[in-house]
């Protein structure tokens, strides 16, 4: 510190003070005024060398119990209360009486020979450094004061000889201060600008002897409370015993959160004072701050000055994110003027105002829903709010509305905004945006450069915006116009080689401020970051400042941009790198929404065509991945259902120009195909929805399901009997069935295992073991398939086939070897199945008929087969029966005998309750009861068809000519069915036919078995045939017996109808003929027996 | 150097009334906007009289500041010397005042004779 700038500047103090005292004097005295004023008045001695001022300094000290004036500094210095010593030097006349107190008060305080000892030690240095002229003078007056100590001290007699010396001196003194004042005069400001006011910083940089500062943990976020908190307990420990001895508390907010600075003598007095100040963990330690870093710990960095033109962000609401350029600083900077692009939605908010309950909501919702940036439309406004809408005022060549309580000049939104919302640091405008305020005025670009420059020069860039080898150019500062090349780069310092002008050759350092990279027309460059123009190529045309224009490569547009953002592109450079990580023909995204197939690949960019069939020019920067091609797994099924994958070769179907062309990809819903014939701009691909595509070859001959096959029906036919590979099982477009089937693994490595189907093509399946996790891909036919209701295992060709309702294969199997060879061929064609279904089932059936085609039927796999079974075989069928009984009630009627036969078949009353039983009993009750049967079936017969015979026999004749003779002369047919010709025939007519022969035979049941294939013609016929099927008919019948009416024929086709197909009630009728089998009947019981145990589970 | 203002007095701010603290742009003391107005700055006060005026408060203080020093001995206080507070009554300063100070302000301090130190930290800029 330089004790003259120092004096001088007390020496002004003094008049200030003393003015001030004079005013204040009577109602406050000052302490620290008055001691100003004593030390000015010690300066003031020192300097003049005033032999009476020392005289009376001498005195004074000596008339004062401590007698010097380092006690008082020191006292000062360690009490709280020095006021008592100011008083003493300076009111030497007013206080007589309290001096004398307080004087006694200090040495209570400050045992004087204690405080003197400390005194000296702590700070004669600093007091010497000030003051080497005192020293010589204090040197007499502390001999003096030792002469006097000894001596009592008469306050009196001292103050008088003060009074004196103080009247010489006050004469002295204003002249000396008039003298002062002209001399530093002009400083007399100091007393609130500051004594150091003008002393640079560096000379006050902290010595040894300033006190100390401590660095204490505190809350963070705490550390304000804290701070005001302890100045509270400063003020208030103030005057007491327990005066705190801390000098100040600093605190610096976010810079170093979670400290709060104590200044100190000593460490013990933060201590003391930090105790019980909450949020303060003073005895978790504290860090004394090195003196070199104290003025580090006040720095404070001026923010970046908002000028008008500088441009700043919004933080928040609507325009948040919005680049706005100040217009005005108001309110000391508190308040920003800003323009920015508004953002209007004219047509919304109209009810905002007339619905009162909902204005929050609405203005929730306006919010969140961000309307374009768009310079303010009068005729918008006119259109949707022209009350709204000001009529529009001119000033400064501006046009100004008013329109909805917002000010919209030229088309931009003038806003007053607290600084608090917006973004003032690292605004990092983009040349896009600055550009919407560049237009303003008269049309001319009026592109504030420098408060661009401004703004971004406090932006931090996150790229080295230079690099080794770069050409700069230093355009402010006193190297500006230097051109270099980058040597190297450190931190913000660029190291550069002057190419040009005086200084070539050297190298100098320049910090990035101030440096601009430096193109020449012609350059080829590219753009590096920061633009939405990164990795655009271009020739340089136009260099204006910092700005360069550039006319892409890619699309031949002129591009402005900094040329901070530019560097020179080596045409040998990595570019193409960046393109080589794509193929022609990859798969790219390009969005999360779009995807894109490369077509063509440049030096810098790709061409691509999108899903949407647009073709679109990218750099690769635009592309956010590659998707890597699945190895041959996307599959999507083409407009017939059937599946399609890469590689196949497919056809436009639908919407398209036919064109056809190998998959090369498949997205979604979309396929991306390569098509030799196109070429052109898309470079042979094309973009199709795959539900517009059909396949024309699947790749590796993977069978291509566009329907049933029906080129292979015939052969089936002809071969019904015989064995055959199962014909490969096409599938019907749509959901394959098998998905989420438990599946048996009949073959292979897995065989036995349980799994769960989890995705299928045409001929494999994907298997989600039971036992492993793991999924397999197997063969379909190497699948079990479970069968709902029996548990059977079906074939993956049984399971699917009887969609298609044939219930067959089962029951053939059961029945005998030709009957599966049957089953097939009739699944395949409904119409032949009915024949085929007919005539077997007289052939095979009668053994098994009853009991396995029923199984059978059930395996047949349709929704409507269990019910069939339920309907048919079980209670419709009885049902049935007994409706069909009907007509055997007539019959019954008419011949009572069949009571007598039903009776003797009583049993099988009793069994007619239970559908097995009721052939059990037959069974058992073979012997009586095949007459019975006999009669039984017969009889319903007669009975539709004559009344009552009561012979059996002549029953048979009768019931079963009926429907022989309806029909007529079918016993070729019958055989024409049973080879398969039947198909025609055998469903109507030709069962009856069937029958007919039998009836000769004595099949009078299998006749109703033909006819139920007719269904509901026969009817009559039929009634018997579910009868005898589920040999309970019979007793069905003996229960209707009763029911006289012989509309019960028609119900009998009724059975047939709930098998639905034909077929099935060819199969129905089918078991029927088994009964037939009465006819070799003798052993119908025995037949019956059998088949129940083969098949009728299902049937019990 | 004793207040300007005789009649102030350092008092306690509870926390709660943080909000209304401001700084004086001139001498960055820390107080209340109430106090400013009720009492004036007690080191700024014939010059800047904000008792008189509520909108020389508002102009000439500023609510946006950063670190608080509390400085109870100025005269021996580095902090308070190297912030240029040592001539200044005991109380909370800010190391830093951001606000500019209006011209007639201005134009009163220079007529009093007073450079006026911005306290916005644009002295440190210079070094």
């Amino acid at each position: 510190m330089s004790s003259n700038l120092l004096n001088a500047n007390l020496a002004s103090d003094e008049e200030d003070d003393d003015d001030f005292v004079e005013e204040e004097e009577e109602a406050r005295p000052e302490k620290r005024q008055k001691r100003d004023a004593r030390e000015d008045d010690d300066d003031e001695e020192d300097e003049n060398e005033d032999d009476a001022l020392k005289s009376s300094r001498r005195d004074r000290s000596g008339g004062k119990s401590n007698g010097a004036d380092e006690d008082d500094d020191i006292e000062d210095l360690e009490e709280d209360d020095d006021e008592d010593d100011d008083d003493d030097d300076d009111d030497d006349d007013d206080d007589e009486g309290p001096r004398g107190q307080r004087g006694h008060q200090r040495r209570v305080h400050n045992p004087f020979i204690d405080t003197m000892a400390e005194v000296d030690e702590d700070d004669e240095d600093a007091e010497e450094d000030d003051d080497d002229m005192e020293i010589g003078d204090f040197l007499a007056p502390r001999e003096e004061e030792e002469s006097l100590r000894g001596a009592a001290i008469d306050d009196r007699f001292h103050r008088e000889l003060d009074r004196r010396n103080q009247v010489n001196l006050a004469q002295d003194a204003e002249t000396i201060a008039a003298s002062y004042r002209d001399r530093y005069g002009k400083q007399q400001r100091h007393r609130l600008g500051d004594s150091s006011g003008a002393t640079p910083k560096r000379l006050l940089l902290p010595s040894v002897n300033d006190p100390s500062i401590w660095g204490v943990k505190c809350k963070p976020g705490k550390e304000k409370e804290a701070v005001f908190a302890i100045m509270k307990k400063l003020q208030d420990m103030k005057g007491t015993r327990n005066a705190l001895s801390i000098i100040s508390v600093l605190e610096r907010g976010q810079s170093m959160q979670g400290f709060i600075y104590v200044e100190a003598r000593r460490q013990a007095d933060v201590l003391t004072a930090l105790t019980n100040i909450p949020n303060v963990y003073a005895r978790s330690g504290m860090i004394l701050v090195p003196v070199d870093e104290m003025p580090d710990l006040l720095r404070v960095q001026k923010r970046a000055e908002i000028t008008p033109g500088t441009f700043v962000r919004f933080k928040r609401g609507k325009y948040q994110g919005d680049l706005a350029q100040v217009e005005n600083v108001e309110n000391s900077g508190q308040v920003l003027r800003v323009r920015v692009v508004p953002r209007i939605d004219y047509s919304a908010k109209d009810d905002s105002s007339t619905m009162v309950d909902a204005t929050g909501k609405r203005k929730r919702l306006m919010s969140t829903i961000k309307p374009p940036q768009r310079l303010f439309s009068e005729s918008e406004a006119k259109k949707y709010h022209a009350k709204d809408l000001s009529p529009p005022s001119y000033s400064g060549g501006r046009t100004i509305y008013t329109y909805m309580a917002e000010t919209y000049e030229d088309g931009y939104l003038v806003k007053d905004v607290r600084m608090t919302a917006l973004q003032t640091e690292n605004v990092n405008p983009k040349l896009e945006e600055v550009t919407r305020f560049a237009n303003s005025g008269d049309g001319n670009e009026s592109l504030d450069l420098q408060a661009l420059s401004q703004s971004l020069k406090a932006s931090t860039d996150k790229y080295a915006p230079y690099q080794p080898g770069d050409m700069v150019e230093v355009y402010a500062g006193e190297q500006a116009g230097m051109v270099g090349k980058v040597i190297r780069v450190r931190a913000d310092i660029v190291s550069m080689n002057v190419q040009e002008g005086p200084l070539k050759g050297k190298d100098i350092d320049v910090p990035f401020k101030g440096l601009r990279k430096k193109f020449k027309a012609g350059d080829h460059v590219k753009v590096m970051g920061g633009s939405r123009y990164r990795d655009e190529v271009g020739m340089v045309v136009k260099i204006t400042d910092d700005r360069v224009t550039f006319l892409s490569d890619l699309s031949m547009q002129e591009i402005t941009v900094f040329s901070r953002d530019l560097r020179e592109a080596s045409d040998s450079g990595g570019m193409g790198a960046a393109t080589g990580k794509y193929d022609l023909w990859d798969l790219v995204q390009l969005n999360a929404t779009t995807v894109a197939c490369v077509i063509k690949i440049d030096r810098e960019s790709l061409k691509v065509l999108d899903q949407d069939g647009v073709t679109r020019t990218l750099l690769p920067s635009q592309i956010a991945a590659k998707i890597p091609p699945r190895r041959n797994n996307a599959v999507a099924t083409d407009r017939n259902g059937s599946e399609i994958r890469t590689e196949d070769t497919v056809k436009e179907i639908a919407g398209g120009e036919n064109r056809s062309g190998v998959i090369q990809h498949l997205y979604r819903g979309y396929a991306f195909i390569h098509s030799k014939e196109l070429q052109g701009e898309t470079g042979g691909i094309f973009v199709a929805r795959t539900t517009n595509l059909a396949t024309m070859i699947a790749k590796g001959g993977r069978v291509a399901s566009s329907g049933p096959d029906l080129s292979k029906m015939p052969e089936m036919m002809k071969k019904p009997g015989g064995n055959m590979a199962p014909p490969i099982i096409i599938r019907q477009g749509g959901r394959d069935r098998i998905l989420g089937q438990t599946v048996h693994i009949r073959q292979g490595p897995y065989k036995g295992l349980l799994g769960i189907v989890k995705d299928a093509t045409d001929v494999t399946a994907r298997i989600e073991l039971h036992s492993k996790n793991k999924t397999i891909t197997l063969d379909k036919t190497k699948l079990g398939f479970k069968e709902g209701s029996t548990g059977r295992i079906l074939s993956y060709a049984e399971f699917v086939q009887p969609k298609k309702g044939f219930g067959g294969a089962p029951s053939h199997s059961s029945s005998g070897g030709n009957t599966g060879g049957s089953g097939w061929s009739g699944s395949r064609t409904p119409a032949g199945n009915s024949g085929w279904a007919g005539s077997r089932t007289p052939s095979g059936a009668h053994g098994a008929s009853g009991g396995s085609r029923t199984p059978a039927w059930a395996g047949g796999g349709d929704g409507g087969r269990t019910p069939a079974w339920a309907s048919g075989s079980k209670t419709p069928a009885y049902n049935d029966g007994s409706r069909t009984s009907d007509p055997y009630r007539d019959g019954s009627r008419t011949s009572n005998p069949y009571r007598d036969g039903s009776r003797t078949s009583d049993p099988y009353r009793g069994s007619d309750n239970d559908g097995s039983r009721t052939s059990y009993g037959q069974t058992v009750g073979s012997g009586g009861r095949t007459p019975a049967w006999n009669p039984g079936n017969r009889t319903p017969y007669h009975g539709p068809g004559e009344s009552a015979p009561r012979d059996s026999g002549s029953a048979w004749d009768s019931g079963s000519k009926t429907p022989a003779r309806s029909l007529t002369s079918i016993n070729d047919q019958w055989n024409d069915s049973y080879h398969g010709n039947s198909s025609n025939t055998a469903r109507t007519p030709a069962a009856y036919n069937a029958t007919s022969p039998e009836f000769s035979g004595g099949y009078s049941a299998a006749t109703p078995g033909a006819s139920g294939a007719s269904a509901p013609t026969p009817g009559g016929l039929n009634p018997p045939t579910p009868a005898p099927v589920s040999a309970p008919t019979p007793r069905a019948n003996v229960g209707p017996w009763d029911a006289p009416t012989p509309g019960g024929p028609v119900s009998a086709a009724t059975p047939g109808a709930s098998g639905g197909d034909s077929r099935r009630g060819n199969y129905y009728d089918a078991p029927t003929p088994q009964v037939g089998g009465y006819s070799s009947a003798k052993t119908p019981g025995a037949n019956w027996g059998n088949d129940d145990d083969d098949d009728a589970p299902g049937y019990n | 150097m004793a207040s300007a203002n005789p009649e102030y007095k350092w008092r306690a701010v509870p926390p709660n009334h943080f909000r209304y603290l401001r700084a004086c742009m001139v001498c960055a003391i820390v107080l209340t906007m109430d106090e400013f107005s009720r009492k004036g700055c007690p080191n700024c006060h014939p010059v800047l009289d904000y008792i008189s005026s509520q909108d020389l408060v508002q102009e000439c203080t500023s609510p946006i500041y950063e670190g608080c020093v509390s400085i109870d001995k100025p005269t021996e206080s580095w902090i308070a010397k190297w912030l240029r507070l040592d001539k200044y009554v005991p109380g909370v300063y800010a190391t830093k005042v951001v606000g500019e100070l209006p011209e007639e302000a201005l134009d009163n301090l220079r007529a009093e004779n007073i450079e006026y130190i911005a306290r916005d930290g644009s002295e440190n800029n210079l070094e």
